[in-house]
């Protein structure tokens, strides 16, 4: 998929100007609230009517203020699933999976019923009424909704603020497969750092109706990791571990992390704070923190005030932050051995 | 026999009175409302305005100034004669122009304001899902509104039988024509027949209790509306 948009829109004190060309399979918008990234999806889904520019997807125009072009939103075929699910209260869950499906000219359809079902897991909640469903459960059928009218672009704007923390990762497996599975490209728009690394390869970066930078979600996470109250989140993904006195062991890169902190014992993705990782130059004789990884330094980045440490502990990666201070006790360099030492505590399960 | 045979004709012509106010309106107020409801130009506010005038006016104003533009030299009356219509005072269709206009209101606002209750997102995501703005409207707003057009509709019908100062402007007091219910109990009373303005007030009265308790019964919850 390839997006191309320069666009122009004023609304009361508030300017979107955006000159945008991105392309790839999952594109993220991350900015803050204010900074424009509704009013774009509203312009993208035509919705809302730039003052000026243009937008291609793949190069067709479906708005050119010049050529007089605006597709009404019914023409564009981009679907948008919202913050809100915006199920249809009136109708059943199979009738508002099916709303876009009938809508769709046959020839356009690709995508039936029994399979979105299957792949999202709602094809028991068919006869429900959308009032009796779950958070989760009505935003599962509101993508799934989305995806049988076979859209060109499937937009999600902040689809997951509304659910509960636990519930918002379970929910990101989902989107993904169903974007993979039905090759259908999305523009994934979040204020969370950790949705965009969750799910987008590219990540235009929105701030007061401009766009600053089009980065991968890895660049961001780094750049942001000195003005991040949380540092840099290390993401990951840890297998069916074993109880070892009253901790648990997960396998990882070949050797085992410690975790303790009611983890249940079950395979998942954990987080883990840059700031949690301590440093040390040599062994430490002795030490409260449970693992204690050596490690080679891969890469060094400065940002804000901080050095990041890009760490290679037997082939997995994780990132550590010093202050420069540090750096210099420690003598790190590109290529040099340290070890990394993590609390068992430290670990937390998305 | 409780009613002799004139009132029941006065009932039934009142119910047939309101039974096509209430269709008329239906197809009048529905636009009406939904462009109430959804636009942003300044016309809202005087055209709103418009709508709920016939709420505080007096209804012999509003019979006047409907007599004058059905009148010969009126509008309407220029209008239906070069249509050859005829005139409209005095007749059935005049008593249901003249009523079209007094509860236009009592159609207009709970249809705006169930319209308005909708919001915009539903009408947003079906668009997006495909459905054109016609489209829309018939599977997601019309079936979302559909307690504001119950409320409507009654308030409408029991509005349009309980008119009297309009009816008397526009209609007169003909037998059959345009002599509905409450006339015939003005009637009655100005005949001093007691007995018989009591039992045919007594059925209005019953009449309009068991339609606003039945409006009242169907929708234990107005916050869907």
């Amino acid at each position: 998929m390839e997006l191309h948009l320069q666009l122009h829109k004023q609304q009361g004190d508030f300017t979107l100007e955006l000159d945008l060309n991105v392309s790839g399979e999952r594109i993220g918008i991350f900015g803050p609230s204010g900074s424009g990234k509704s009013t774009l999806v509203s312009c993208l889904a035509g919705l809302n009517r730039p003052d000026s520019g243009r937008i291609l997807l793949d190069g067709k125009p479906v708005f050119d203020s010049t050529a007089r072009i605006n597709l009404a939103p019914e023409k564009r075929r981009i679907a948008l699933v919202f913050q809100q699910h915006g199920l249809f209260p009136h109708l059943n869950v199979r009738k508002n999976l099916l709303y876009g499906y009938q809508r769709c000219p046959t020839a356009e359809r690709r995508i039936e019923l029994a399979e979105v079902a299957e792949v999202l897991e709602i094809a028991d909640l068919m006869g429900q009424m959308p009032e009796t469903l779950s958070g989760g459960q009505s935003q599962r059928v509101a993508l799934g909704r989305a995806i049988l009218s076979s859209p060109r672009l499937l937009l999600m704007d902040e689809p997951l603020s509304a659910l509960d923390d636990d519930l918002r990762y379970r929910i990101i497996p989902y989107l993904k497969l169903v974007s993979e599975r039905f090759r259908i490209p999305f523009v994934f728009i979040s204020h969370s750092l950790l949705e965009m690394r969750l799910m987008a390869e590219q990540v235009a970066v929105l701030e007061k109706g401009t766009l600053t930078a089009v980065m991968t979600p890895e660049e961001l996470a780094r750049q942001r990791m000195g003005i991040s109250p949380s540092g840099y989140i290390n993401l990951l993904e840890l297998g069916a571990p074993q109880e070892r006195q009253r901790l648990l062991a997960f396998p990882w890169a070949g050797g085992e992390l410690l975790l303790s902190g009611g983890a249940t014992a079950e395979p998942g993705m954990f987080e883990l704070s840059s700031k949690d990782i301590i440093l040390c130059k040599r062994h430490p004789e002795a030490i409260s923190a449970r693992n204690l990884l050596p490690c080679t330094v891969r890469n060094l980045f400065e940002t804000g005030s901080k050095i990041g440490v890009e760490l290679d502990c037997k082939g997995a990666v994780l990132v550590a932050e010093i202050v420069p201070d540090a750096a210099r006790e420690l003598a790190v360099t590109i290529g040099s051995t340290i070890w990394a030492a993590i609390k068992a505590s430290a670990f937390r399960r998305l | 026999m409780l009613l002799d045979s004139a009132d029941l004709q006065a009932i039934w012509l009142t119910v047939r009175l309101a039974s096509v106010v209430t269709v008329i309106l239906l197809l009048v107020g529905t636009p009406v409302a939904w462009w109430l409801a959804r636009t942003r130009s300044w016309a809202k506010g005087p055209i709103g305005a418009m709508v709920a005038l016939p709420l505080v006016l007096p209804p012999s104003v509003l019979g006047f100034y409907l007599l004058l533009a059905m009148g010969p030299n009126g509008p309407l009356g220029w209008l239906t004669s070069r249509l050859e219509i005829g005139p409209l005072p005095f007749t059935f269709w005049g008593l249901v122009l003249a009523s079209v206009f007094y509860s236009l209101p009592f159609m207009v606002q709970p249809l705006q304001n169930s319209f308005e209750a909708i919001g915009e997102q539903p009408l947003q995501v079906a668009a997006t899902l495909g459905a054109s703005p016609l489209n829309a409207f018939f599977s997601v707003a019309l079936p979302l509104a559909k307690p504001g057009f119950l409320t409507a509709s009654i308030m409408t019908f029991a509005h349009t039988v309980g008119e009297f100062g309009v009816v008397l402007m526009i209609g007169g007091n003909i037998p059959g024509v345009t002599r509905v219910a409450s006339v015939q109990i003005y009637d009655h009373v100005e005949a001093l027949e007691y007995g018989q303005a009591h039992r045919l007030a007594a059925v209005m009265l019953i009449f309009s209790f068991l339609v606003l308790l039945g409006m009242y019964l169907w929708r234990p919850n107005p916050k869907k509306g």
